[in-house]
Parts: C-alpha cells; sequence; structure tokens
C-alpha cells in the first residue's frame, strides 16, 4: 500500500518553469513571499495572483490539482478570517450575541486569506516541478557561503537525502511489521483515538530499534566509502546557471519589487 | 617503508578484544590471525556465527583497528591514521543489508557518493559511474530509485558503488545472506567475473558452502583463529573435520562421502554436479566391466 507514494509531490516535466535553475527558484519563492507580506492593495495581490497563476499555466501544471494543495490549510484559512472578521473594530456588519463582525475586519480578513492562499500556491510551484535531489543540491549551494556563520549546509543536504533515501524503506517495514503484528491479532483500526494510539505503540517500538541499527550500518558503509563530511567532496552533477535563469530571476524579482513599491 | 610486495592483505599476529558490557570480562573476537592475500586471488573465509569472520573482514579497511598485531593493507599500516583514507580506497567493502548501504535516491548518485567523496573530478566521476554500472549490469537502471529494485539488483549497485573507487580488492561480508537464490547468483556471477576479468582481488565472507567452494582459496575460522587454509577441493573433502567445526560442506561432497561409506568408492573431492557426475558414471563403468569379465 504505500509502495508507490511520491516524495513531496514532484510532477516531473520538460516546462521552462521545471528547466530553471533550483536555487533561482528557491530564491525566488523567497522573493514571491517577501512581497506578499509587503503589500497591502487589492491590486497588487490581484497582480501577484495572476503572476502564479501564469506560472502555473507556463509549468504546465494541471490547476485544480494545485488548488488541491490548499485543502490542508484551509481549517487556518478559515479560522484567520473568522479571527479577523470578529476582532476588528469598526462599523458594524452584523452580530451574533457578544460578537461583532465588522466591515474593517472583513476586509483586512479577506486579504490575509487571499494572502496565505498565494503563498501556499506560491511555494507549492517549487515543489510540484522541482525534483527532492533538485532541491537538496539547490539548498546545499544556496546555504554553502553562510558556513563561516555556523550554518552546515552540507551536513543539513545529507540529512536531507538519507531521510528521502530511507522514508520509501521504513515505511516498507511499518508496513510489514503491521502486518506481522496483525496476523498475532493485533488491531489497529478499531477504538477511540486513545486506544488507537495505544496500538501503535509495539508497531512503533520495533520500527525505531530497526531505524537505529539501519542508522548505524548505514554509518559504518559511508565510512567505507571514504565518507568524511563536505570537506573536498566534488559533486558528479554540477549546477550551471544560464543566462537565462539569472535574467529570469532578474527580471521577476523586478517586477515583485516593483509592484511592492507601487501598489 | 612501503614494502610492494605481491600480497594485497597481510596481517600478523592479529588480536581483537573488547570488553563485553554485562560481563566485564575480556573478549578476543580475534586470537591470532596470520593470513596473506595475494593480488588477484579469491579467498572465501567461512566460519560459524561469532567465529570472528566478520570481525576479520572489517580490520581488512581499517574500520576496525587491531588490539595487538598488524594489518597491512598494499604495505600500508592500518594503525596509521595518515593511510585511513587510501586503505579504505583500496580495499573497498560490501555489507550484508543492501538497504543500509544505499546512500542516495537515485542508482546512479549513489554509485557517485564514493568518488565524490574521494574529491574525483565532475566528468571522471561520470565515466566511472558509467563504467561500474556497465561491470555488474545494472547501467539500464541508473535513474532508478534503489527501493525499486530487487535485493540482488541492491547488491550489485553497492558492489558498482565500491567499484567507483577502483578499489585492487573488494571484501564482502556475507553479501548473499538475505537474498533469494537468484539474486544469489546474481552478486556471486558478478564477482566471480570481476575476479577473473578485471584481476580485483576478492575474500568473500560467508557461510554457505557451495559458495565458499567458487573461490581459489578456503581459509576456516574458529573461535578466532584460522583451523584451516588451503583449495576448495582439500578443505571439503575433509568431511569429518569440517562437521566437527560445525560447518557443513557443499551438497556435492556430502553426497560423495555418504556414497563412499556405503561402499561405492569415488574420489571425495567432487564440487560441482558435473564433477561428482563424471566421477560416478566412471566408477560404474568400471564395476560393469568387472562384472562382465566374471
Amino acid at each position: 500500500m504505500f509502495r508507490n507514494i511520491t516524495l513531496g509531490q514532484y510532477m516531473p516535466g520538460t516546462s521552462l518553469v521545471h528547466k530553471l535553475d533550483p536555487r533561482i527558484k528557491i530564491l525566488l519563492t523567497l522573493v514571491v513571499i517577501t512581497i506578499l507580506f509587503m503589500v497591502d492593495t487589492f491590486t497588487g495581490y490581484g497582480l501577484v495572483f495572476l503572476f502564479i497563476l501564469g506560472v502555473i499555466l507556463v509549468a504546465r501544471l494541471p490547476v485544480r490539482f494545485v488548488l488541491y494543495g490548499i485543502k490542508p490549510l484551509l481549517f487556518i484559512i478559515v479560522l484567520t478570517f473568522g479571527l479577523h472578521l470578529f476582532m476588528n473594530e469598526g462599523r458594524t456588519l452584523f452580530s451574533i450575541g457578544p460578537l461583532v463582525a465588522t466591515y474593517e475586519g472583513a476586509f483586512k480578513g479577506f486579504t490575509m486569506a487571499f494572502r496565505l492562499v498565494l503563498l501556499v500556491l506560491g511555494t507549492s510551484i517549487l515543489t510540484l516541478t522541482t525534483s527532492p535531489i533538485e532541491l537538496t543540491d539547490g539548498l546545499e549551494s544556496l546555504l554553502s557561503p553562510m558556513r563561516g556563520v555556523g550554518i552546515p549546509a552540507h551536513e543539513l543536504a545529507m540529512m536531507m537525502t538519507i531521510a528521502l533515501r530511507f522514508i520509501p524503506t521504513l515505511l516498507e517495514e511499518t508496513e510489514k511489521i503491521m502486518k506481522a503484528q496483525m496476523a498475532r491479532g493485533a488491531d489497529f483500526e478499531t477504538g477511540n483515538a486513545l486506544q488507537r494510539a495505544k496500538s501503535l505503540i509495539p508497531l512503533l517500538v520495533p520500527l525505531f530499534v530497526n531505524a537505529f541499527r539501519r542508522a548505524d550500518e548505514l554509518a559504518m558503509a559511508m565510512e567505507a566509502r571514504c565518507y568524511r563530511g563536505g570537506e573536498g567532496r566534488t559533486r558528479m552533477k554540477q549546477m550551471k546557471l544560464t543566462a537565462g535563469d539569472v535574467l529570469t530571476g532578474m527580471v521577476v524579482t523586478a517586477g515583485m519589487v516593483a509592484i511592492a513599491i507601487y501598489l | 617503508m612501503n614494502r610492494v610486495s605481491d600480497e594485497i592483505i597481510i596481517t600478523e599476529n592479529l588480536v581483537y578484544s573488547y570488553s563485553s558490557e554485562d560481563q566485564e570480562i575480556e573478549m578476543q573476537a580475534l586470537a591470532g590471525v596470520n593470513l596473506s592475500i595475494a593480488r588477484g586471488e579469491f579467498v572465501a573465509i567461512i566460519g560459524r556465527n561469532g567465529s570472528g569472520k566478520s570481525t576479520l573482514a572489517k580490520h581488512f579497511n581499517a574500520l576496525f583497528l587491531p588490539t595487538s598485531g598488524t594489518v597491512r593493507i598494499n604495505g600500508m599500516d592500518t594503525q596509521d591514521p595518515r593511510n585511513l583514507w587510501r586503505i579504505r580506497q583500496t580495499v573497498g567493502m560490501v555489507f550484508q543489508n543492501p538497504d543500509n548501504q544505499i546512500v542516495s535516491t537515485t542508482v546512479e548518485e549513489d554509485v557517485a557518493f564514493g568518488p565524490e567523496n574521494l574529491g574525483v573530478p565532475p566528468d571522471e566521476i561520470r565515466r566511472r559511474v558509467n563504467l561500474a554500472l556497465e561491470w555488474v549490469g545494472m547501467s539500464e537502471y541508473m535513474r532508478h530509485a534503489p527501493h525499486l529494485l530487487s535485493g540482488g539488483q541492491k547488491q550489485r549497485v553497492a558492489i558498482a558503488g565500491v567499484l567507483a573507487m577502483r578499489p585492487k580488492c573488494i571484501v564482502l561480508d556475507e553479501p548473499t545472506a538475505m537474498l533469494d537464490p537468484s539474486g544469489r547468483r546474481e552478486v556471486l556471477d558478478t564477482v566471480k567475473r570481476l575476479n577473473k576479468e578485471e584481476g580485483i582481488t576478492v575474500v568473500l565472507i560467508t557461510h554457505f558452502m557451495d559458495e565458499a567452494a567458487l573461490g581459489d582459496r578456503v581459509v576456516v575460522i574458529d573461535q578466532g583463529k584460522i583451523v584451516m587454509d588451503d583449495v576448495p577441493r582439500k578443505i571439503f573433502s575433509q568431511v569429518e573435520l569440517i562437521r566437527q567445526l560445525h560447518l557443513d560442506v557443499p551438497q556435492v561432497t556430502r553426497l560423495a562421502h555418504e556414497l563412499n561409506k556405503s561402499g561405492v568408492t569415488i574420489p571425495e573431492d567432487a564440487l560441482t554436479v558435473e564433477e561428482l557426475a563424471d566421477a560416478l558414471s566412471g566408477s560404474y563403468r568400471e564395476s560393469a566391466v568387472a562384472s562382465y569379465g566374471e
């Protein structure tokens, strides 16, 4: 049941967005996020929304699928809107008992909710169009100048790689242990939340023990293959910034800054 | 003092002891091992569980260091930290569990891991990765995710990962213990071919006697000591002695031994089905000729 899980939610493709250097993509995502927190006019939001929509279309991502990514955050978005609606002073829109909804609150709540939606859409474009390996390599490359101030860029990237490598292995193992426990009468599906959480203990204990044993063996195997940290290490796949990558980065950044300043 | 010799691995009086946590006694996993392995040899090391064979293997690329005695790899002493990385490049190691030695999320990235650690230039890494995958017959799986491969395929990727470091010797620590029969065959065929065609020294730690019979030489370890060291034919013809060490002889050899005990006189050193069949038909012909003479 876990065999075909996709990591993250990468959708392979050959569009310009897919081909853009991962470092530029990460940086541009950060730019868009920053700008989203700076704009506070409808026109500003509208333009950012149009930009994001444009990128989704260029990347040939199924719009419905991208919008689906908002679902897990729907509760927070509604809550944000609700809180703003009732917590702001101003002209009364309607009232439920002691709760007073205001026009100002509705406006503020709507912009905040829209901001959240755009944040989710903007970041999911990154994970939808960039493979986990590219993301890891991109992060390592971006963080490496900050090694001087104590950010272990290589170690972080290696941890991400190993995590990605072992997630399917551990899921497979979970399934195996679950089946073994079920064969001996374990019940993972009935009972209230507490009972179900309790029934997970005999699943988690062997899983953790095995994970530690794996970690130990993997560390030894890595050492046997001359692993000694990022120092002096080369990479088979080199990331190359093309002129097009840089140009895209600059044009989008300039556009975003313009939105923030003029709107 | 870099003595260039025909031996790639030499151990002299190798002792490795550790104190067990619960019972403050010093345990000797290896109690004075003298072993030399020549370039290009295919040596099988066998022994029952806890005999020290795996501990010995981990001394060959300085994962373990001797408590006393010396281990020399290509003339380099493993005790000297300056030799560490050159030793690990010279002797590559393949472990038992294929899942726990693959680091990266694609096959090619994993094979590249070793040379990347050595600081090999990118173009050269690409060349080595392609060649190593070709050697183990996994080129078409280059971009696959390792968790979707079979056990035998994963183990071949692990071997490729070691080959990409251009080692002179490969030590395999029970590489087939977790594989199904077809996976075992894949791995053993690969190892045998690398030894014969590329001249890579192979040390195969195993508890399958049929696998040990593939070697040019078999070393039997018991209680941290070498008890037998000879060509497979000589080792396995000593059926009773092998049994006393709680080991098995290859099936074919056992059959020959049992036949001899029940009165069929045939040589007991057969290691393959073909050899035994030849021996049997030979002895049958002899007895047929004898009875015809009467």
